[in-house]
C-alpha cells in the first residue's frame, strides 16, 4: 500500500486541523519530537528482558497517550477538527504518579547527582527522558502561542503528562539498573 | 453536520454481503448489512479482511440508513477487490470500523471537493446525508466512469466532471483533469479542500493550492 503522496515534498505538510504549514512550524517541531519520544519509548521497550512483561505493557499504554497527545499538537486550538479528537484524560497523569511510587519504594533515596546510564534499558530511559524533556519545552512554546483561553486546556493537560513522564522515565532508569544489580554511578564534582 | 463523534470507537464485525451492482466495468457497489449498533459520520471508512489481505473502503451510504455501501474499484491482480467482485451474495465478510477522520466540517470557507474514481465514495454519503452547498470536481477518464453523477450534481452547488480520456459532453463536463481545472476555472481565494484519490492527484493538488489558494483547509484522503 503506498503510504506517500509526495504533497510535503515541497516542505509544507497540512495540520489535523487542515491548515497547511511549513514543516519547520512550531506544531509540527512539537509533534515530530513527540514521535520521536515514542520511537525512543519503543527501543526501550524493546530492549527489556522477556521476563518484564508488565514494564512493556505500562510503555505501550504510555506511548498510546503520546498519540491522543500528537492528535491535540497537530490542531489548531479552536479548530472544529478538536472536536473529533479524543480529550486528554488528566487521569493518566495521576497514573504516572502512581507507576512512580510503586518503582521508587525499591529504590534507595538520591543523594547526588547520577550519570545517565547503566544497564543499556537504564541508558534507554535516560535518553527518552531528554527527549521528553525537550518536547515538553516545545508544547510550552506552544501553549504560549495563542491567547489564554479554554482553546490551550488540553496542552495544559499534555505539559502536566509530559512533566510527570520525564518523571517516570527517570525513576525507570533507576528502577531497570536495581534490577540488573548495577548501583547507579555517582556524579563526582 | 458535525465532526466525528468521540463515541464512534472502531470495533470488529462480521457483515453478510447483501447486493453487488455494477457501476462501470471496473467499478461496483458492494451493499452489506449493517451490523446491530454499527454507525458512522459522511466520510469514514470500513476496513475488509480477506484471508491475510484487509482494505479499506469508504463508506458511501448515509449514516442511519439500513445498509452499508460500498463503492469499490476492482484492481486488476488486486486480490481483495477481484475476490469482492466475485463473492456469492449472502457470503459473510469480517471487517472493523468505521475508521478515519475524513469528514466534513462547515466553515465561513467555500467547500471544494476533489474526487478520482472510486474516492467519490466519501462524498457521495456526505450528500446522502444531506450536505449541500459544495463545488466537486470528479475526475474519471471516461463518462462512464461517472458513477453518481445525478446524486452529486442535486447535492452540489456545482458539479465538474473532469475527463481525461474523451471528449467533453454537457455544461458540467470539462476536459482536462482536476488540476486542470482547478489552474483554470477556478478563481483564486481561501477555501476548504477535501481531496480523495490516487496518491498523483492529492500531490499535485496538494502542490496547487499551495500556488494558488493559500491560507486554505487541506483535508485528504489516499485511495488505491
Amino acid at each position: 500500500m503506498k503510504i506517500y503522496t509526495g504533497g510535503g515534498d515541497r516542505g509544507k505538510t497540512s495540520l489535523f486541523s487542515g491548515e497547511r504549514v511549513g514543516k519547520d512550524n512550531n506544531r509540527i517541531e512539537a509533534y515530530g519530537d513527540l514521535d520521536e519520544l515514542n520511537a525512543v519509548l519503543g527501543a526501550l521497550a524493546a530492549g527489556l528482558p522477556e521476563a518484564s512483561p508488565g514494564l512493556q505493557a505500562e510503555l505501550q499504554a504510555i506511548q498510546s497517550d503520546l498519540f491522543r497527545i500528537g492528535a491535540w499538537l497537530a490542531t489548531t486550538p479552536g479548530a472544529s477538527a478538536a472536536e473529533s479528537l479524543p480529550p486528554i484524560d488528566p487521569g493518566r497523569s495521576v497514573w504516572l504518579e502512581g507507576a512512580i511510587d510503586r518503582m521508587e519504594e525499591d529504590l534507595s533515596p538520591l543523594k547526588t547527582f547520577i550519570l545517565p546510564g547503566g544497564h543499556p534499558s537504564a541508558a534507554w530511559a535516560h535518553v527518552a527522558r531528554t527527549v521528553c524533556r525537550r518536547v515538553e519545552r516545545r508544547v510550552v512554546r506552544l501553549a504560549g502561542d495563542p491567547p489564554p483561553g479554554e482553546a490551550v486546556a488540553p496542552l495544559g493537560r499534555a505539559m502536566i503528562y509530559l512533566n510527570r513522564l520525564s518523571d517516570y522515565l527517570f525513576v525507570f532508569a533507576r528502577h531497570c539498573n536495581r534490577r540488573h544489580g548495577i548501583a547507579d554511578t555517582p556524579w563526582k564534582a | 453536520m458535525e465532526s466525528v463523534s468521540r463515541d464512534l470507537q472502531p470495533g470488529p464485525f462480521a457483515a453478510r454481503i447483501l447486493s453487488r451492482r455494477w457501476l462501470s466495468p471496473t467499478a461496483f457497489e458492494l451493499t452489506l448489512e449493517r451490523p446491530p449498533g454499527f454507525d458512522f459520520q459522511p466520510g469514514q471508512r470500513v476496513r475488509l479482511g480477506i484471508g491475510p489481505n484487509a482494505r479499506d473502503y469508504s463508506i458511501a451510504a448515509a449514516p442511519g440508513g439500513p445498509d452499508i455501501v460500498l463503492c469499490i474499484r476492482r484492481v486488476a491482480g488486486g486480490e481483495v477487490s477481484t475476490w469482492l467482485s466475485k463473492a456469492g451474495i449472502g457470503t459473510e465478510l469480517c471487517g472493523s470500523g468505521p475508521h478515519g477522520y475524513f469528514t466534513f466540517t462547515p466553515s465561513p470557507r467555500p467547500a471544494i471537493f476533489v474526487a478520482t474514481g472510486t474516492g467519490v465514495a466519501p462524498f457521495v454519503s456526505m450528500a446522502r446525508a444531506g450536505t449541500k452547498g459544495f463545488t466537486l470536481l470528479h475526475g474519471v477518464k471516461r463518462v462512464e466512469d461517472l458513477f453518481y453523477r445525478n446524486l452529486l450534481a442535486a447535492s452540489a452547488q456545482r458539479y465538474i466532471a473532469c475527463l481525461s480520456e474523451e471528449a467533453p459532453v454537457g455544461s458540467d463536463v470539462f476536459a482536462g483533469r482536476v488540476t486542470r481545472h482547478l489552474e483554470r476555472q477556478v478563481p483564486p481565494g481561501t477555501c476548504d479542500f477535501y481531496l480523495c484519490g490516487r496518491s498523483e492527484m492529492i500531490r499535485d493538488v496538494t502542490w496547487l493550492i499551495d500556488d494558488r489558494f493559500p491560507g486554505s483547509r487541506v483535508y485528504s484522503e489516499i485511495f488505491y
